[in-house]
């Protein structure tokens, strides 16, 4: 954990990048191994159902990378990143229909509009800290959430809003040419989550993740050692919202059709929940959430459990994470199964025939 | 501290235990308000109908290859339509104990979703890719048919549904038993027409397609030259009493408010009608085929009998004992009771319809049931009397398919659904119905007798 | 633009309303003002005891019993969540202690669409005696739940109020919101005081979870995240003044029914609540910092 000295001292200019040590290089090549591995043979070894399923995974895990940046990073809590998702998406949909341009183009786009968007609406804002923050964000949402609900997502119509409530058959959004295919789409997703991470993993890197370590540490001594709080906040804000953009984009081209009862305000604060119990802390932790958002429904799904059973495990996770384990599964699950194998073992004791007072 | 802490959870068990014991008592009933229990559809059904002729050999099992079909159907919190797959379920089951198709047994994958593209998309997937179904029956989605069409489509499918979305009448691989949003909104604004109201106040829930439903109504009701006035709501409603107020307010003393919403949505603004009494500030109250049931019925009350009017897809089973009406009632009671929470009404007369549609289209396939051979047999469905509707019905080779256009109105009675009037054809004002005809061919289908 | 007297019934169905989104936001400032955590499950613990309730009525218990179980299950609930995660939490920021309330929001949310299955055609719905009987104001007709919830809003506020100002408890909870600690070393029994915020948070959400039911719908959902409306009441006041609340809830309740018959507006009228709180927290409080620390109120 960066000190506040180190931060100030780290305002002095670091550009290019450090030389990385031994322990990155062996992260990173850990990471291409599984890369590969999620690119080439994943998607021969799953059925269409499961490639469609990890799909998801791979919008969410965008998703969830900008909401544990802003909660683990800088420590903003924001409940209503899935309407930055439909803005992205709506964004997306409407050039998808509109214009021709080539699909990273379109991504680019969606994610600096995005970005803006959540620039404007977020600057006020920040005046306000943590629970009224938490708070504002929930209200923010709600008013987007409303909005989308009357001016519904493009399908192909004419006008700004690119709404045509007539329509008998509505068509498709597009996907790339050379991602047509739901295998295709499925490794397109994954490059780009894969550069998600990347534009997240050399911010955290660099000065504005020492920024926000100072920010999450202590705001008042940030402030005095320099550092401009609302630039690094705003900042944070932007990344996340342009990254969520981009993940909205992925997810116009996944689904094909999009609606506003996709985007309910609710699901901000399931997003919320796998974020905490993935781990806000560490990227791994957003791609865990990603999988417990979307693989595990699609999973519990083919075995016939309701979906309500995930809704509860969501809340428990939630009280759990909050109370016993900050850091979440990523850092929890280990320490979990040493804490289970003593209970066993208090327990086979407590029940020898020797029988206790108890 | 801990002892608090413990004697705390303790408590906060107590009180779990007492939740789930107050809610098994009495949840799976069916709903009711205050604390009348509705018998559901109380006619007394004749017993001594055998459901083994569902089957064409009465009480064998069937042991060959089974024939995999599947279905689709919405079921999240607030809406679900599992219990028209589980009738169809029922139906098959109980062809299965009786002969199967051909001495085969019918295996039905349900699929359910949350009315998430993506999931509905992967679901339809699994069932071809996994499953291996070679046909599909009983979908009932908010949006399937949009995401699916040209799915199904590209691989040859042509499925059976009771459809929601607009694509479930608009493309060439999908017919449907019932007439969905739009053509039963058309079949109450046409009936409020009839009663020479003077405006007509379109009320419908903010859910996809709210334009392509609107057009129905509004080309009847310009047709009919009357003013026509579209609105639509969130759902859930939070806010009952105004919706009524303003619909009231617009629709004026000689006017006509006609709703199409799911039935507790279409409830809760009746109701607060009523509260606030306004059910006779309108000439009539008009509302699409998903108030027809007993259980609206009942929660209304006296006061709406003969001032509200809905539209009726299927034939009512309560006033029916025709040997097909006492067949789907038996294999109700003997195969669907646990599963088929609604009971008897619209949603399990459908799914009931499309299994029986499918079984009869199965039975005349000779060689293998593949997907060309099955697929084939759907399309090849014409004037069958399935006994539920008004017409009889035919899927065909047409770019679109609307095969059920003819309804009943009904109106609460006495705490049951009465038939106001009898077989009526939705009005070819409306362009698709329109292009429907001419495409089938005929100007009107034929009456089932 | 309609007219004056079309607006009249819209008045009425707003001020019930209000009344009720009233009732919950005030339960969810006393809450956080005595023991630093913001309600969010208040609607899931009132929509749960409505569940109950409705299902204790169909099977035949009487209908004052059946509420009587709402009420306790709901303060039973909030008590028992309230003394295992309240110490368990008890040092931590509010925006923590809030986000955990909405760990217990989807446990019940969960747990509701499992007990109370969504069957195809039919709903469920609780009717209270008030409901078929009303008089007329002018050309209005107003029902009487309708002024029951009002009436309860106006009460509670009220009452709430003169409990805070005048006992013994309520003036130790007014204590523990300033600084619990010192609150603590002058021996008033912080935890006893903390139990009793607690359950009477949790029998004001099964009060508001009932009036609720019957004046919007029975449904999970619906009553579960209705919650979010009162809390733009909550926060127009800054979670700190009761009055204020029950003004802001009254207002957001109004202004939302009013611009129902507002052809232009009506499809927005449900953004009525975020937008004023939106507007309240950003736009009139531009000059102030807002912290969640409780000292700084």
């Amino acid at each position: 954990m960066l000190d506040v000295a180190e931060a100030a001292a780290g305002a002095r200019p670091r550009w290019p990048l450090r030389r990385p040590d031994t322990r990155t290089l062996t992260r990173a090549g850990v990471i291409g191994v599984l890369l590969a591995f999620v690119l080439f043979a994943l998607p021969q070894l799953l059925s269409l159902y499961y490639v469609d399923a990890m799909t998801q995974v791979a919008v969410y895990s965008m998703v969830t990378l900008g909401l544990g940046v802003l909660v683990g990073r800088v420590g903003l809590v924001s409940l209503g990143q899935v309407a930055v998702l439909a803005i992205g998406a709506w964004t997306a949909a409407r050039l998808l229909f509109a214009t021709s341009m080539p699909y990273p183009l379109v991504l680019l786009e969606a994610g600096v509009i995005t970005m803006v968007a959540g620039m404007v609406i977020g600057l006020p804002a920040l005046r306000l800290r943590g629970l009224y923050l938490a708070l504002i964000t929930l209200m923010l949402a709600g008013a987007i959430t409303v909005v989308l609900a009357t001016v519904n997502f493009p399908n192909g119509g004419h006008g700004f809003l690119g709404y045509n409530g007539s329509s008998v058959h509505i068509p498709p959004i597009r996907r790339p040419g050379i991602a047509a295919s739901d295998p295709a789409y499925f490794r397109f997703a994954v490059v780009v989550a894969a550069l998600m991470f990347l534009l997240a993993a050399v911010h955290l890197r660099t000065r504005p993740g020492r920024a926000w370590a100072a920010i999450r540490q202590s705001e008042p001594a940030a402030l005095a050692a320099g550092i401009n709080t609302t630039l690094y906040k705003l900042w944070a804000l932007a990344l996340a919202s342009f990254i969520t953009g981009v993940a909205g984009g992925v997810l116009a081209g996944a689904v094909h059709y999009l609606y506003s009862i996709d985007f309910p305000t609710q699901d901000s604060i399931t997003l919320l929940a796998v974020v905490l119990m993935g781990g806000a802390y560490s990227l791994w932790g957003a791609v865990i959430a990603a999988l417990l958002l979307q693989l595990l429904p699609a999973l519990l799904n083919n075995w016939g459990v309701s979906a309500d059973w995930l809704t509860i495990l969501f809340g428990l996770g939630v009280l759990q994470v909050l109370t016993t384990a900050p850091a979440g599964l990523a850092d929890q699950v280990p320490k979990d199964l040493a804490r289970l194998g003593r209970l066993l073992r208090a327990l086979a004791r407590r029940l020898a025939p020797s029988g206790g007072p108890e | 501290m801990r002892e608090q802490a413990s004697g705390a959870r303790a408590v906060v068990a107590l009180a779990a235990v007492i939740a789930i014991l107050a809610a098994g008592c009495s949840s799976k009933n069916g709903g009711s308000s205050g604390g009348s229990s509705p018998a559901a559809g109380g006619t007394p059904s004749s017993t001594t109908v055998s459901t083994s002729q569902c089957g064409t050999k009465p009480g064998v099992k069937a042991t060959g290859t089974p024939i995999a079909l599947g279905g689709i159907v919405t079921d999240q919190p607030g809406t679900s339509f599992t219990d028209i797959a589980n009738m169809a379920s029922a139906y098959f089951t109980c062809v299965n104990n009786n002969g199967g198709v051909n001495g085969h047994p019918v295996k039905y994958y349900i699929e359910t979703e949350q009315t998430n593209p993506a999931q509905i998309a992967a679901d339809a997937k699994q069932l071809v890719q996994t499953d291996h179904v070679v046909g599909i029956v009983g979908n009932t989605s908010i949006i399937e048919c949009s995401i699916d069409s040209s799915y199904w489509q590209h691989l040859g499918y042509d499925i059976i549904d009771s459809g929601i979305a607009p694509e479930c009448w608009s493309t060439p691989s999908s017919a449907a038993v019932n007439m969905g949003p739009r053509y039963s909104s058309d079949g109450a604004v046409q009936y409020a027409l009839t009663q020479h109201v003077s405006k007509i106040v379109f009320d419908q829930s903010n859910v996809p397609g709210t334009g392509y439903i609107a057009a129905g109504p509004s080309a009847l009701a310009s047709a009919a030259h009357v003013p026509i006035t579209q609105l639509t709501e969130n759902v859930p409603i939070t806010d009952a009493d105004s919706v009524a107020i303003k619909e009231v307010d617009d629709a004026g003393p000689a006017g006509a408010v006609v709703l199409n919403f799911t039935p507790p949505e279409a409830l809760v603004i009746l109701q607060a009608a009523q509260k606030l009494g306004l059910e006779d500030r309108v000439k009539l109250w008009g509302c699409s085929t998903p108030c027809n049931t007993d259980f609206l019925a009942q929660s209304l009350g006296p006061k709406w009998d003969k001032k509200l009017f809905v539209n009726a897809e299927l034939t009512p089973p309560d006033f029916t004992s025709t040997a097909t009406m006492n067949l789907y009632k038996a294999i109700f009671e003997q195969y669907g009771k646990k599963s088929v929470s609604g009971g008897i009404g619209s949603f399990s007369q459908m799914g009931f319809t499309e299994a029986e549609i499918a079984v009869h289209a199965l039975e005349s396939v000779t060689g293998s049931y593949t997907v060309a051979s099955v697929n084939a047999a759907f399309r090849a469905v014409a004037n069958f009397n399935t006994g539920m509707l008004c017409q009889l019905w035919t899927y065909g080779n047409y770019p679109m398919h609307i095969p059920n256009n003819e309804d009943y109105t009904v109106t609460p009675e006495n705490g049951k659904m009465a038939t106001v009037q009898g077989c009526t054809q939705i009005s070819s004002v409306d362009p698709q119905i329109a292009a429907y005809r001419k495409a089938a061919g005929v100007a009107s289908m034929a009456p089932a007798g | 633009m309609p007219s004056w007297q079309d607006f009249q019934p819209f008045i009425v169905s707003g001020l019930a309303l209000g009344g009720v989104y009233a009732l919950s936001g005030v339960g969810m400032v006393v809450l956080y003002q005595a023991t630093g955590v913001v309600y969010l499950a208040f609607g899931a613990v009132g929509a749960m005891g409505a569940l109950i309730a409705w299902s204790l009525i169909n099977a035949g218990v009487p209908g004052w019993v059946g509420w009587l179980a709402c009420v306790a299950f709901a303060g039973v609930v909030t008590l028992g969540y309230g003394m295992v995660f309240g110490p368990a939490l008890a040092k931590r920021d509010p925006l923590i202690k809030a986000v955990a309330t909405l760990g217990l929001t989807l446990v019940l949310f969960g747990l509701m669409d499992l007990l109370w299955t969504t069957s195809g055609g039919e709903s469920r719905a609780i009717t209270l005696p008030t409901d078929n009987s009303g008089f007329m104001i002018g050309q209005v007709q107003v029902n009487w739940t309708q002024v029951l919830g009002l009436g309860v809003g106006v009460a509670i506020t009220v009452g709430i109020g003169a409990f805070l100002r005048y006992t013994k408890l309520g003036t130790a909870m007014r204590a523990m919101a300033g600084d619990r600690e010192i609150t603590a070393t002058l021996g008033v029994p912080v935890r006893r005081v903390e139990a009793a915020a607690w359950l009477g948070c949790g029998v004001l959400a099964g009060v508001a979870g009932l009036l609720l039911a019957d004046l919007v719908a029975l449904d999970a959902t619906t009553l579960t995240f209705l919650v979010i409306s009162s809390l733009a009441a909550a926060l127009i006041a800054r979670l700190r003044s009761i009055t204020l609340t029950f003004v802001a809830a009254i207002v957001v309740g109004v202004v939302h029914d009013l611009l129902t018959p507002v052809q232009s507006l009506t499809n927005y009228r449900d953004m009525t609540p975020f937008v004023l709180a939106a507007v309240a927290l950003l736009v009139l409080s531009r000059r102030r910092v807002m912290t969640s620390s409780r000292e700084e109120m």
